[in-house]
């Protein structure tokens, strides 16, 4: 077993998710700790955009990928994981729990704010777009009004298309079809802007 | 593990899925995927990213065009600072921008009933071309068309005349003709 836990380790790049997480649950010295590292590497990035999808929030995405990885390396060393091959599907599911869980925290702390502190000192932090924004203002500039339009509305106003398209008077489906032309035409903007001359 | 995704998701479900648009079995389905699936949480991780870098330059005013009455209206309630001038067809009116001017924008107002999509061009002295937006959709019930341009642009103009044109495609007479008379700050 030992034998084979190393070799899971030593090659934890090519290691399936439920090798690693049973090298976890296994708790060996010093492999243990490699397919803790791994499984971190691998599944806080999905976390990350998890959380930033439902919380729109950076930091908050940050708490969230820490919080359910612990909790998902806990529960792994406790024996408390009964599918280690579906691991992906546990981490989703502790994501979810937690992420409804912060919600409501949050709309509590949001309620204590309006109560005793002014909202505008306490805006946000900014993103990490990891993108130029000059970069990515040219590419904008280069989209037509109508799809710069459905870009901002969709991304800033965060509105669905149905509500973009009574916005610019176009059907549900069109502004589909331009949101995607739109992103197409900017990803390969910023692509070809990104990549070494 | 690192492997080639046998059925990635296509890019309008990532964009359905980031816009919020997916519910309930599609939603969880979708997700279920990304979780199991580095290749297409790279490709949401490029979107997401875009759509940060949009959000955060709405933020900061950095927006040229025409813009919606929807997304300026977000913009001045978060805060963003938008110098807002109102011009009638045949007016000329004097502008200026100041330093905790974002944005500048531009409300034309036209009688645009039965008009579903306009041209607008801008000139210099000269009739030296400016800007130009073409095909732009007009929603039912409008009576402004909005011309945004970030004030770090607007600050950098000398002073100077701009003519604008509003023109419905396919009919020779103009929606209106307005003139800007930008005052650059000393």
């Amino acid at each position: 077993m030992r034998r084979v836990l190393s070799a899971v380790v030593q090659r934890a790049v090519d290691t399936s998710d439920g090798d690693l997480a049973r090298a976890v649950t296994a708790g060996m010295p010093g492999l243990a700790d490699a397919a803790e590292a791994e499984l971190y590497r691998r599944f806080a990035p999905r976390v990350r955009l998890y959380g930033l999808r439902h919380l729109r929030n950076e930091d908050a995405a940050l708490d969230l990928v820490q919080h359910v990885l612990l909790m998902t390396i806990e529960k792994l060393r406790q024996g408390a994981v009964r599918a280690s091959d579906e691991i992906a599907s546990f981490i989703l599911g502790t994501s979810r729990t937690v992420v409804i869980d912060l919600r409501r925290r949050e709309r509590r702390r949001a309620e204590l704010l309006d109560t005793f502190l002014p909202r505008q000192k306490f805006a946000p932090p900014e993103a990490d777009t990891h993108l130029d924004l000059d970069q990515l203002e040219g590419c904008l500039a280069q989209l037509s009004d109508r799809e710069r339009t459905v870009v901002f509305l969709t991304f800033y106003g965060e509105r669905p298309a149905a509500a973009v398209a009574t916005e610019i008077g176009a059907t549900e489906g069109h502004v589909r079809v331009i949101r995607h032309r739109a992103l197409a035409r900017l990803r390969t903007c910023v692509t070809s802007l990104q990549e070494p001359s | 593990m690192k492997q080639q995704c046998a059925s990635p998701l296509s890019e309008e479900v990532l964009t359905e899925y980031w816009a919020r648009e997916l519910e309930g079995e599609r939603e969880a389905a979708v997700e279920e995927h990304l979780f199991n699936c580095s290749d297409c949480g790279t490709r949401l991780k490029t979107l997401a990213a875009m759509g940060a870098g949009v959000v955060e330059l709405a933020r900061q005013g950095r927006i040229s065009g025409i813009i919606s009455r929807t997304l300026l209206n977000l913009l001045q309630s978060e805060s963003v600072h938008v110098r807002l001038y109102t011009v009638s067809p045949g007016e000329t009116i004097p502008c200026a921008v100041f330093p905790d001017d974002d944005m500048v924008v531009l409300s034309m107002r036209a009688d645009l009933t039965d008009v579903d999509t306009v041209n607008l061009r801008v000139t210099g002295p000269d009739d030296m071309p400016f800007g130009e937006a073409l095909d732009v959709p007009i929603p039912p019930g409008s009576s402004e068309v909005l011309w945004a341009t970030p004030g770090v642009i607007v600050r950098a103009m000398p002073s100077t005349r701009l003519q604008l044109t509003l023109q419905a495609p396919g009919r020779s007479a103009a929606l209106g003709e307005y003139v800007l008379d930008h005052h650059a700050q000393p």
